[in-house]
């Protein structure tokens, strides 16, 4: 594979939804590896969260619409990357997919996926490159409400 | 110089951006109280290059500034 412990700056985004046939088929490409004996993915999926508003009336989250700083997203990203392949330097390789715009309760908004010889360090690296993605890159959430209004997303 | 927003801080500000004269970090906090309603009640971060920062420093204009509300990927 050509992006194979390559460390330049890889565009993340996409714009809508991640198709899960585009995760089949990204699986489907590392069948080529033959020093490949693990894989780790993980997938995150908006979620309909219900807020409660101030007369007591139960909205639910219908979209989540994505917008980030890009350009500081995408150095960060470079770095966590890096990071990564230090700390597990068996990992064969790391793809990272985020949805930008709007992505529907029950869609696919996030991938991260890892490819090992065996399977500790890609569990482990997918875990890490998570929660640092989340606590690190600049990506903002718009949780559009059952009744048309909208909240902020913050991750805790 | 210009200021990048983003999220709730565009939102509240009409705009992804809005222009300042400053010359620190410390009157950039002060600029953008007085260009953002309820900017006090907003977690936000500045960002300087790109990169998080916390203390004051210097500007010299040629930086890139963003103000960055609350994380929300994945």
């Amino acid at each position: 594979m050509s992006d194979v412990k390559t460390h330049k700056v890889k565009d993340i985004f996409v714009e809508g939804p991640i198709d899960p046939a585009f995760i089949a088929t990204s699986i489907a490409k590392h069948a080529t590896r033959m020093d490949i004996g693990a894989h780790e993915i993980f997938l995150g999926q908006v979620r309909a969260d219900e807020h409660r508003s101030s007369n007591s009336a139960v909205r639910s989250v219908g979209a989540i619409e994505y917008t980030a700083y890009r350009d500081m997203a995408l150095e960060r990203m470079t770095a966590i990357r890096e990071e990564a392949f230090a700390k597990w330097p068996s990992m064969t390789c790391l793809h990272v997919h985020h949805s930008l715009g709007t992505i529907r309760a029950g869609e696919l908004c996030f991938l991260v996926f890892a490819s090992a010889p065996h399977r500790a360090a890609a569990r482990e690296a997918v875990a890490w490159v998570v929660d640092r993605i989340k606590a690190e890159l600049p990506i903002f959430g718009r949780e559009v409400l059952s009744d048309s209004t909208h909240l902020w997303k913050t991750n805790s | 110089m210009e200021v990048l927003l983003f999220g709730i801080l565009a939102e509240k500000a009409g705009s992804d951006r809005v222009e300042v004269q400053v010359t620190s970090i410390a009157q950039l906090r002060q600029a953008m109280a007085e260009q953002i309603p309820g900017l006090e009640r907003i977690d936000h971060l500045i960002a300087v290059d790109r990169v998080v920062v916390h203390d004051d420093r210097p500007l010299n204009g040629r930086e890139e500034i963003a103000l960055l509300p609350p994380f929300a990927g994945g």
